[in-house]
């Protein structure tokens, strides 16, 4: 790999990608750093800024929606992913075999993901409605009371979650199925001729073997699930009252809604943070370079 | 026991295919829901009828046409599409020629940088972005919201053709230096024409990224530059109740993603993997 790779400066080459990522990465990040110290309403003329150095975090601190949107934020994380990781287990386990149709269904169970995220936030709430949504009807028809889901607080926020499983765990399934069909079959009979039981070769072989590959769909996710924002603002714009604010969508509001763009950035940097601690465990794990090198153009 | 096995197997597959088969069932109607209703009336939808043939009708498609809002912001979601699908494959390609092909310090630490760029959420930028595009007069542009969608899409595409690169074999380089090419040429006529299928790839993967993308364009941009999911959200909110024409929009925005997502099969894994699922 040396030789061929040494002499020649890479500069030029690597120029014009640093450029775009420090005006729209690094410049952006350190100007949050910098407006998370003021208070700096948005409005045309620009207002009145004061430095108040780490003032937006203390109000931050102290303020009620604050918590309420980290514990919506976390009991969402908490609650969807463990669902989508059992059911992509289960159904990776279950389709890891050849039948006939099988590359369709594993093909069309795929789709969900590819959903666009404001569509998917659109038809559930659309299948949410009251009188004419899907799930009233079928309520209905079975002799149902109708209940206006997306007007009560706790069945809002499950359906926000509901949605997310939806569409998400089939993603889960996906890369475990990846990382079974990755699994020498003769492992997996060897066990199987020798006796074991289903779960003692869940426990004991196939688990183990997949513990990489179930660590990186649970870092992706979590990672993807920490910036949620589109699906539910278009589902419930974060109604109702604070019942399904995540946490981007407090941030949207502290900007956008209060007009608090320091408070909102101070809410941006706490995210960050916490995102790339997230971000550097996965790659540093899982997506070093030779690893990256060595898959070869193919896959 | 062999045949007992085979039998014991030929059953728990049946059984598995019925599974999958509900599981199908779960997982499309939602689908099936938007692309039927984009051909029935809002009349018929808000009356809650059962889906029936003679309900067909192509009346949403008709109004999504005539739309001049809706049809500006489809034009603006390809353009933005194309040019930030352009601009990241162009610099995103050299710059995983430079990661994979030279020998640098610090090159691992950029390498990773990159990707840990990739996975930043958006909300934690896009108010900076906000206040630096007012400030610059880029806010409502299609420049603007281009280099905004290339704030994900550049990371994205170096990462997803870092292996392409790497998987080229040095002595195609090597006879081609021997010759007197500049490390330009060799990039050009060399590596550009065996990565061509990685450019296709990550070019479909990004055009896809920034075709979906909500969070940037609803900040970012206004009447002149908003991109399609904005608009299709707007069809529906306080008394205005489209849900034909929100429909009809999103099954005209998911062809295209579902075709090329369908066409890809084999690449599906690195693509989802490397964030292609944005929020």
């Amino acid at each position: 790999m040396k030789g061929a790779g040494g002499h020649g400066s890479p500069v030029p080459f690597l120029l014009p990608a640093l450029l775009i990522v420090f005006a729209v990465l690094i410049f952006p990040i350190v100007f949050s750093l910098v407006v998370s110290m003021f208070d700096w309403p948005l409005s045309a003329g620009g207002g009145e800024r004061h430095f108040i150095g780490a003032g937006n975090y203390v109000d931050l601190v102290k303020d009620k929606e604050f918590w309420n949107s980290l514990k919506l934020q976390l009991g969402f994380i908490f609650i969807a992913i463990p669902l989508e990781l059992l059911l992509g287990l289960a159904a990776a386990l279950l389709l890891n075999r050849e039948f006939t149709g099988g590359r369709v269904i594993r093909a069309l169970i795929l789709l969900p993901v590819f959903f666009l995220p404001v569509v998917s936030g659109m038809t559930w709430r659309f299948m949410l409605q009251p009188r004419y949504g899907a799930l009233n009807n079928f309520l209905l028809a079975m002799g149902a009371p109708e209940i206006t889901w997306l007007g009560s607080p706790t069945f809002a926020y499950v359906a926000v979650i509901v949605q997310d499983i939806w569409r998400m765990w089939p993603f889960v399934f996906m890369l475990l199925y990846a990382g079974l069909a990755g699994i020498p079959t003769d492992v997996l009979e060897a066990a199987e001729i020798d006796g074991a039981s289903f779960w003692r070769r869940l426990f004991s072989v196939i688990l183990p073997l997949l513990y990489p590959t179930i660590m990186t769909a649970v870092l992706l996710r979590i990672i993807d699930a920490l910036r949620i924002f589109s699906e539910v603002y278009v589902m419930t714009e974060g109604g109702p009252g604070m019942s399904t604010t995540l946490f981007s969508l407090y941030t949207h509001r502290q900007a956008f809604g209060y007009m608090k763009v320091g408070m909102a950035s101070a809410m941006a940097i706490f995210l960050l943070v916490i995102s790339i601690v997230f971000a550097v465990t996965l790659v540093r794990k899982n997506m070093s370079l030779e690893k990256l090198e060595e898959r070869g153009g193919d896959r | 026991m062999t045949f007992r096995l085979s039998t014991r197997r030929k059953i728990i597959t049946v059984g598995v295919v019925f599974f999958a088969i509900a599981l199908l069932l779960v997982e499309l109607y939602p689908i099936a829901i938007t692309l039927l209703n984009g051909f029935r009336r809002d009349i018929v939808i808000l009356s809650g009828q059962k889906f029936a043939l003679s309900q067909f009708t192509t009346a949403s498609y008709l109004l999504v046409f005539k739309n001049r809002q809706m049809m500006k912001a489809m034009g603006n979601s390809i353009i933005v599409g194309l040019l930030s699908t352009a601009l990241s494959v162009g610099v995103g390609a050299m710059a995983a020629y430079g990661i994979t092909r030279f020998r640098f310090r610090g090159r691992n630490a950029l390498a990773y940088s990159f990707l840990v760029f990739r996975m930043l959420p958006q909300m934690s930028l896009v108010v900076a972005l906000y206040l630096l595009f007012r400030t610059l007069g880029l806010r409502d542009t299609i420049a603007g919201i281009t280099l905004a969608h290339s704030s994900f899409n550049v990371p994205y595409v170096i990462w997803m053709l870092i292996p392409f690169f790497a998987a080229v074999d040095k002595s195609y380089e090597e006879a081609a230096m021997v010759d007197g090419c500049t490390r330009w040429t060799v990039f050009r006529l060399v590596f550009l024409p065996l990565v061509a299928p990685g450019l296709v790839v990550a070019a479909v993967f990004a055009f896809i990224n920034s075709w979906n993308e909500f969070l940037y364009a609803l900040i970012l941009t206004g009447v002149n530059a908003r991109t399609a999911p904005v608009a299709i959200s707007s069809l529906i909110g306080g008394d205005t109740l489209t849900w034909g024409q929100m429909c009809a929009a999103s099954t005209i925005m998911l062809t295209p993603v579902f075709i090329f997502t369908l066409a890809m099969q084999r690449f599906l894994i690195r693509g989802i993997a490397a964030g292609g699922v944005k929020g």
